[in-house]
């Protein structure tokens, strides 16, 4: 039993495995690995309510960022557009399957799906409405971690601009502003969340 | 010198929840454990970290020769059809003069795959060998390779935003070619390979060298 209380005032680097004592931090203080330079652990501000208001606020983007064109290109009189979920099914009617299927989970599975579980991580912090089911949930999450590109799709966009401007009239439309948007949502979103804390919180509710 | 480690206490790291747990006491050897927060299954390093690397490496680099043999992309314009290979795609760029663009489409479908795939080969013989291996430097190159792979698929959105938006009939239209499937599972294949190298063992490595060097010293 005294091995259990020692694991819980230490702390080991997640890149090399130096052990330390549990930093007691601040808010909005982080503690870094004198061996290799890593963050160790720290305390986000605000971390519940920020994340919730902005996941709330990727939700509500997320429709727009996908339905909306974002650019659309004019030559000769004939002008088309198209939005995100159009390069999708571009890519399927065109039988790129597997690219569709990727560009499809690392533009829009993915952001969406992290924004539903950050939303609904917060949002059960922020009205008490705490279950052991949330373990195993918050774990699931930890999977799409590397998995969210919206950051390279929106240079892929910048970059086709200029692809295009060279022979064709491009112009931009509202969906390319919702996109940004849901973008910075998102990421703000995940960078906010306070993973120490919540697993903190949860087992000090669920684990004995 | 030796930095107290995890592992060398008996405890070992949820890779998941962050969690420390003890590893059971009868075995030293690299078993599962079950995380007692978050009930995952982990291991206290990833197993056959170095293989698993190795193998995910090679597949990337066999990859990445049909990526840039086969056109990427090819642009029908009046019904003639114009294909271009990576490189050739980045040519156009140049002689357009928009050198920044050929630099960012250069460094995310050139440089980056490539580097990931040479890199890790080295960290995998520096690890394996243990020869002037050097855990703090090797580490931040890591976390280089780690970030910069999912810039590489760059070209991939490029081609799958021009090919939705690039659609006016006889005019003008734009078809993705083979070389995109080739081209992403390279770009997969490297991501997968770099999550599955451990970086402490870049550091157990180092510890267990300088430990056999003093047992030897005296
Ligand atoms: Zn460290
Ligand atoms: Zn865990």
């Amino acid at each position: 039993m005294i091995k259990t209380k020692n694991a819980k005032q230490l702390v080991a680097c997640q890149q090399c495995d130096a052990l330390y004592d549990t930093p007691i931090l601040k808010q909005g203080q982080s503690a870094k690995c004198t061996r290799c330079g890593s963050i160790l652990a720290e305390r986000k501000v605000d971390s519940i309510e920020r994340s919730f208001y902005w996941s709330l606020a990727g939700i509500m983007l997320s429709a727009p960022a996908i339905l909306l064109p974002l650019m659309g290109v004019t030559l000769v009189g004939q002008y088309h557009h198209a939005s995100l979920l159009d390069c999708i099914l571009a890519l399927i009617d065109r039988g790129f399957f597997m690219i569709a299927t990727l560009v499809f989970l690392f533009t829009l599975a993915v952001p969406v799906v992290r924004l539903l579980g950050a939303f609904y991580i917060t949002y059960s912090f922020k009205f008490n409405r705490l279950k052991p089911s949330l373990l195993h949930f918050f774990r699931a999450f930890h999977y799409l971690d590397n998995w969210a590109m919206l950051n390279v799709f929106m240079l892929g966009i910048v970059v086709s601009m200029y692809k295009l401007l060279d022979d064709t009239e491009l112009s931009i439309n509202m969906g390319l502003l919702a996109f940004i948007l849901w973008l910075i949502c998102s990421t703000m979103a995940s960078s906010t969340l306070d993973q120490d804390y919540i697993w903190q919180e949860l087992e000090n509710e669920f684990v004995d | 010198m030796s930095i107290k480690t995890a592992q060398g206490s008996g405890l070992a790291l949820c890779p998941k929840c962050h969690k420390l747990n003890n590893i059971r006491q009868c075995s030293g050897k690299n078993v599962r454990l079950q995380c007692i927060r978050c009930h995952g299954l982990f291991y206290p390093r990833k197993p056959y970290s170095l293989q698993y690397t190795l193998a995910w490496n090679f597949a990337a680099l066999i990859a990445f020769i049909p990526a840039n043999i086969y056109p990427i992309m090819i642009l029908y314009s009046m019904g003639i059809g114009e294909p271009n290979t990576i490189l050739s795609g980045i040519g156009e760029f140049i002689d357009l003069g928009l050198y920044p663009i050929a630099v960012i489409i250069f460094t995310a479908s050139i440089i980056v795959p490539l580097i990931k795939i040479i890199g890790l080969f080295l960290l995998v013989y520096r690890v394996h060998t243990g020869v002037r291996l050097r855990p703090d430097k090797h580490s931040k190159f890591y976390h280089a390779l780690e970030f910069l792979g999912p810039w590489s698929m760059l070209d991939v959105f490029v081609v799958a935003l021009l090919v939705a938006v690039v659609e006016l009939g006889f005019i003008t239209s734009v078809a993705a070619g083979p070389a995109i499937n080739y081209f992403t599972l390279t770009v997969i294949f490297t991501m997968i390979a770099a999550n599955s190298f451990d970086p402490r063992l870049l550091w157990d490595k180092k510890q267990g060298c300088e430990n056999a060097k003093e047992e030897n010293d005296y």
